[in-house]
């Protein structure tokens, strides 16, 4: 599975953009490398000579950046990587911010505490209660926050200096958030409609002519089973990854430009790919909190769908 | 040409980004329990809670304004009901007081004209009784004057009681006519 592999599974229009960034930086890094003499770039790249390509060819984001070496108790299951302690550091600093907010949180809240409530109360309203309403969303509050803000501070270390890397972009944090979602459509649906019903009517919906169940029921039960879980996943994981080799490809084309090339001949192509990269840092900004939302805001879609239809 | 050259150097198979690691499913774990952990049992809770109380303060604070509104109005309609009363009291005394007066007045009045009548009507009385007193003595004196006199002047030719009677009358009309007659 290649790059444009990734990129294909993505959906999203942000993708597009993404595209569009990367392989414009790519075809010009390549065409002025070819200009510039760098002779047999291709075949010397395709050669796999690792040495040979730091010389020649900006130095793009690979697979290899989102599987980091274990840097510590390698082997054992609490193993160490890069991501994982950029997770770990996450963690602990959504845990100590919050934890302090929540500690001096007063009736009269000052801008930082007005804050962090604008956005415990865009989750409660905006997301849960929107779509499921308040009676039953009571219930799912505090775990559609926890996502919500989790999923949100992760993504954002995306393009935190020194950082630059999601706290979701390996695919196991996607997917357990995806798991989680996934026990608690069905512990609804079970509670709520008894487990027989529940499948019933998410197998056969209603409406639809006899035979056509045939192809329907195995479609819906794979839905429910994976597709919903599995889409959830990986909408998050492909956008953190595909974020991050978009605004990884913009700046080592710029490195390579401005630095590499020893030409400066080349500069303004360096001014370009960084307008991009920051265009698309904050463009990733967008993403990283518009993914949040849209992860927080399936999650309780599809738990509000385990639940009977409002009769009103 | 550009992907192959991405993709070139020293590279793990892509499929690998799909496959969690044991050690990344243990952290992620971890990380997601305390998390969930903190949300559950400190954070929400503890904005709720805050949520709640800051909702009831308003409330509360509402319906203390609201109380306050109809305190204040009970005592203005208890005031302005006094300033009826008094002002309505106030009219009542002045009535009864000048009905008092006048009635005093009258009461004066009537007993001092019930005085005067009854001062005059005792002196008119008192007069008439001494007035006739005065007749009935004077009758009587001068009858017995004039008996007396006319006994010495007849003798004994009067002893009979009815003439002398009847001479006595005609002398004192006499005499009155007499006296009327001066008087004028």
């Amino acid at each position: 599975m290649d790059l444009t592999g990734i990129q294909e599974l993505t959906t999203s229009a942000g993708d597009a953009v993404r595209s569009v960034v990367v392989h414009a930086s790519q075809a010009a890094t390549s065409v002025c490398a070819s200009m510039s003499g760098a002779e047999g770039y291709s075949s010397a790249h395709s050669a796999s000579g690792a040495m040979v390509l730091a010389a020649d060819g900006p130095h793009y984001p690979t697979v290899n950046e989102f599987l980091p070496d274990e840097i510590l108790f390698q082997g054992t299951p609490f193993a160490l990587n890069r991501i994982i302690l950029i997770r770990l550091v996450a963690t602990v600093v959504l845990l100590l911010v919050l934890g302090i907010t929540a500690k001096r949180a007063k009736l009269v809240p000052g801008r930082w505490q007005g804050a962090v409530e604008w956005v415990l109360e865009f989750v409660r309203d905006n997301i849960v209660y929107q779509v499921m309403g308040e009676l039953r969303g009571k219930r799912y509050v505090p775990m559609v926050t926890t996502v919500f803000l989790t999923i949100l501070v992760f993504n954002l270390c995306g393009i935190i200096p020194g950082m630059n890397m999601a706290a979701t972009a390996t695919i196991t944090m996607p997917l357990l958030f995806a798991l989680w979602c996934f026990c608690q459509y069905w512990i609804a649906g079970i509670r709520e409609k008894g487990l027989g019903a529940f499948l019933k009517e998410e197998l056969f919906p209603k409406g639809v002519p006899g035979p056509i169940y045939v192809l329907l029921a195995p479609i819906q039960l794979l839905e429910l089973l994976i597709i919903r879980p599995l889409s959830l996943t990986i909408r998050l994981f492909a956008n953190m990854l595909s974020g991050h080799i978009t605004v990884a490809v913009c700046f080592a084309a710029t490195q390579w430009f401005f630095i590499e090339m020893h030409n400066l001949a080349f500069a303004p192509f360096g001014v370009l790919t960084f307008a991009a990269g920051f265009a698309m840092t904050c463009f990733e900004i967008l993403v990283a909190a518009l993914q949040a939302f849209i992860f927080a805001i399936l999650t309780t879609a599809y738990i509000n769908l385990s639940y009977p239809e409002l009769e009103d | 040409m550009s992907d192959v050259a991405v993709l070139a150097e020293e590279q793990k198979d892509g499929v690998a980004l799909f496959l969690p690691e044991p050690y990344d499913i243990v952290w992620s774990l971890i990380v997601l329990l305390i998390i969930a952990f903190f949300f559950y049992r400190y954070f929400m809770p503890k904005f709720q809670a805050i949520f709640d109380e800051r909702a009831s303060r308003i409330e509360g604070g509402m319906a203390k304004a609201e109380q306050a509104q109809l305190e204040a109005e009970a005592a203005k309609k208890k005031y302005e009901d006094q300033l009826d009363n008094a002002k309505i009291e106030a009219a009542k005394i002045r009535d009864d007081a000048r009905n008092e007066a006048s009635r005093i007045v009258a009461d004066a009045r009537t007993k001092a004209e019930a005085d005067a009548a009854q001062i005059a009507a005792n002196a008119q009385q008192a007069i008439a009784s001494q007035k006739q007193q005065a007749m009935v003595s004077l009758k009587g004196d001068v009858g017995a004057l004039a008996t007396a006199l006319a006994g010495k002047i007849l003798g004994a030719q009067l002893a009979d009681n009815q003439v002398q009677s009847h001479m006595l009358d005609s002398m004192i009309e006499d005499i009155e006519s007499e006296s009327a007659s001066k008087e004028k």
